[in-house]
């Protein structure tokens, strides 16, 4: 059978890096393609390409034997090739029908909402895509979002899909869902890119199976003929130890307590409603929830960025309830925000700079308002030597780092303050494997050393092999507490409602 | 003067007052649901407004003084479109710079024309049209189908651009390019066009408000004769969010402000006139601390789309 799409040879350099180095791709009809590789590895680059957002530098596409250039993503379209990205491409204010008409028809056309609700259920009912076409989008789930933006693709006739890491922000049932649906497409012949570094993604949906890593292709095989610790080793070059750490540890003096907080969204809704929970030193207690359910606002509370409404927050029996974050800061309170670079460092700023954030008011690093660079220089240097932090230099821009460089910048930063209450927020999104990896052991080895971690994330498999105590929270309450051995699809379920 | 005959002059004073930020208004709607905020509205007006007096004063036409006046418009807005959408610069500061050269420019124009003379020169007024028998209705005759042909027009370009904007293809990709243009050019639609159709629109309209203020209203030209009504249009728009039947109603209540703070100034002349004619920026405040949060503003207005 002849590859619908044949890329050939195709490389892609950015100044520095080689993304993508004579890279061949095929993807067939009727088949789910599973693109693997860590992050940096060149999937989501050599994806763009196909969709038209790069340009290569060399090689050539073939769609359906015939030699193209893709020079937009309107021109891929055209084409056959949709692309649903890892951040949804819809209008919040508009309804499901709106984003789907969106440069649908000719612009001289009348806008004919009910036929693009016939067409949105043409395409989505035999694939059990179920959503409400009138619905305003920013009411929607995650899960809702991206069955808007896959129907967004089928309305326009493309014949391969590629989803960008699709399942990072969904909850094991709706990742299932969209399994179902993505075999569906590929029953009804249509080709699907799955770009994951998730494996057990691949083993559960993918026929076909190309390994990316460092922008070369080093593996490209059927499912059947390979097995998943070949893939694992295809893609990280070397042998990772998966599995949890060593659980336990004994809960020491001091504790980070919340009690009976209620906090309001940015729409002025209660968002966190009457939580109340502990954290003792040496415990990770996790938190896991659908996005949306009131993570934000609740940690948003404790760090001090947010006022809570009511409710009590206290470090080691100080109450900081409404204490700036310099004071919480200093009692010992430290936070690894999810927004990297939005929140955790100032990408512009240098490395050095970016360590004294949080100290940058206290000796040594400042005197009489003088700043110390030499400090904090060494402060830099410390950090990215005892947490293996990959950069030329301390001087060099923070934003220039890869996300995982970055992350393992932050968390040491944390941890050369001395912090002993740390909150956690997705600390692992985006990362690879060897970045997750370093992440999590330093958590860990914080909370053998009798720091407390509260960990917030939508990576149920991070929180079951983290956590010594996680909690579910739906709709701004906490509903329900779990302990280990953690029951998977009991969480999934709290997760969703279910269970009450 | 009693009660009644006051009410009356307010009235039929309304709608000629509303006339120019209505005008400016709707194409500023336009402007901004595709993600241009254009504050040199109050320069385009001026521009407009010389444009038309020049040309009428000279020609004799009104109509060509409206199409001129309106056409000054669109090349004026054509500099605020080339620096925010093909330079992505900074629409604040390009449409404050547009505001003070329309500003500046438009009285050196007229004092070149005209000098300085006692009495200033003028133009007839266009008039209004006159329906007949419904005119010779007791008040709402006169106030309905006694207006000038520029609110006919106003309420026309209202039906229109609502049905343009929420029941056309190319409304949904206009609104789509104010929202997110990245989202709209990965389906096909280019920001770059929808925004310079806009921005070109809003300043046609603002150079007709300009000149219904000149050729429809006053009939003469004196410095700086908008005083701030291009602002008032622009902080209409956000009172009518985006919507053109709630930016005209809006405009209307302004016209009611202007025509109620002139009628009281000219009975009660003891009162600094001052303390009347604050009254409609003073109603802008008060209609910005209504507003407030609550209107959904297009996402993308007034960000710069940067390809990738």
């Amino acid at each position: 059978m002849e590859p619908y799409i044949r890329m050939v040879g195709i490389t892609k350099k950015f100044p520095g890096v080689v993304a993508n180095d004579s890279v061949n791709f095929e993807v067939y009809k009727g088949e789910i393609h599973a693109l693997l590789g860590e992050n940096g590895a060149g999937k989501t680059t050599l994806m763009r390409v196909l969709y038209g957002l790069y340009r290569p530098d060399a090689g050539k596409i073939y769609v359906n034997g015939n030699e193209v250039k893709i020079g937009s993503p309107t021109e891929a379209l055209r084409l056959g090739i949709g692309m649903v990205h890892q951040h949804f491409s819809l209008i919040p204010y508009f309804t499901v029908a709106e984003n789907v008409a969106i440069g649908l028809g000719s612009w001289r056309n009348g806008l004919e909402i009910e036929k693009i609700k016939a067409m949105i259920k043409d395409v989505s009912e035999d694939l059990g895509l179920y959503v409400n076409p009138d619905a305003y989008v920013h009411q929607l789930s995650v899960g809702e979002r991206q069955r808007v933006e896959i129907i967004k693709m089928l309305v326009r006739g493309v014949n391969v899909l590629i989803l960008d890491e699709p399942t990072s922000a969904l909850t094991p049932q709706e990742s299932q869902q969209l399994f179902n649906v993505l075999k569906r497409m590929k029953d009804g012949g249509r080709g699907v890119v799955l770009i994951t570094h998730k494996m057990y993604e691949v083993m559960e949906v993918a026929d076909r199976v190309t390994v990316l890593r460092r922008g070369r292709v080093v593996l490209n095989a059927l499912k059947g003929e390979i097995s998943e610790k070949a893939l694992v080793e295809a893609m990280v070059g070397k042998e990772v130890i998966l599995g949890s750490p060593e659980k336990r540890s004994v809960p020491q003096k001091g504790a980070l307590s919340v009690e009976g907080l209620v906090v309001k969204g940015d729409r002025g809704e209660v968002a966190v409603n009457g939580i109340s929970f502990v954290v003792r030193g040496g415990e990770i207690v996790g938190i896991a929830g659908v996005a949306g359910n009131g993570q934000r606002e609740l940690v948003e509370a404790i760090f001090g960025m947010r006022k809570a409404v009511s409710g009590k927050i206290t470090v080691d029996g100080v109450d900081i309830t409404n204490k700036d974050i310099r004071d919480r800061v200093s009692a010992g309170l430290e936070l690894i925000p999810e927004d990297r670079l939005g929140t955790a460092v100032i990408p512009k700023l240098s490395l050095f700079q970016n360590a004294i954030l949080h100290e940058r008011w206290w000796d040594p690093y400042s005197k009489m308002g003088v700043l110390s660079i030499s400090k904090a220089r060494d402060l830099a240097k410390r950090i990215i030597n005892s947490f293996g932090v990959a950069t030329p230099n301390e001087q060099v821009q923070a934003g220039s780092l890869s996300g995982g460089n970055i992350q393992k910048f932050v968390v040491g930063r944390s941890m050369a303050r001395g912090a002993r209450y740390l909150i956690a927020v997705n600390p692992t999104a985006g990362l690879d494997v060897a970045a997750t990896d370093s992440v999590r052991k330093t958590l860990v080895e914080f909370r053998n050393s009798g720091g407390a971690v509260l960990l917030v994330s939508e990576d149920l498999d991070e929180l079951l092999s983290l956590s010594d105590r996680l909690y579910v929270i739906y709709r701004g309450k906490l509903v329900k507490e779990f302990l280990p051995q953690f029951d998977r699809l009991a969480i999934g379920e709290a997760m969703m409602g279910g269970q009450q | 003067m009693n009660i009644s005959g006051i009410a009356i002059a307010v009235v039929l004073a309304t709608f000629p007052s509303a006339i120019p930020i209505w005008l400016a208004a709707l194409g500023e709607t336009v402007d901004q649901a595709s993600g241009v905020l254009d504050l040199g509205v109050e320069g385009i007006m001026l521009m407009g407004a010389i444009a038309a007096f020049v040309v009428d004063y000279f020609y004799h036409s009104a109509l060509i003084a409206f199409i001129v006046a309106g056409l000054v418009g669109l090349a004026f807005s054509a500099v605020h479109a080339f620096i925010s959408i093909t330079l992505n610069g900074d629409q604040v500061v390009s449409g404050t710079a547009l505001w003070f050269i329309g500003w500046g420019l438009s009285g050196v124009i007229y004092a070149a024309y005209f000098g300085l003379a006692i009495t200033p020169p003028s133009v007839p007024t266009i008039g209004s049209i006159n329906i007949p028998v419904l005119t010779s209705l007791p008040i709402v005759g006169k106030v309905l189908f006694g207006e000038s042909p520029l609110f006919y027009i106003s309420i026309l370009i209202t039906i229109a651009l609502w049905s343009i904007m929420f029941r056309t293809q190319f409304g949904l990709n206009l609104r789509s390019v104010g929202e997110n243009p990245l989202v709209a050019e990965v389906m096909g639609v280019s920001p770059v066009i929808y925004r310079y159709v806009s921005v070109l629109f809003g300043g046609f309209m603002a150079g007709l408000a300009g000149a219904y203020l000149t050729v429809g209203l006053t009939g003469s030209f004196y410095f700086d004769m908008t005083a701030g009504m291009g602002f008032i249009a622009v902080a209409l728009v956000y009172f009518g969010k985006w919507n053109p039947w709630r930016v005209s109603v809006g405009a209307v209540i302004f016209g009611l402000v202007y025509a109620l703070s002139a009628e009281l100034e000219s009975i009660y002349t003891s009162v600094p006139y001052q303390f009347f004619s604050m009254w409609p920026y003073i109603a802008t405040l008060l209609i910005i601390l209504a507003v407030g949060k609550s209107a959904h503003a297009p996402d993308a207005l007034t960000m710069p789309y940067v390809r990738e």
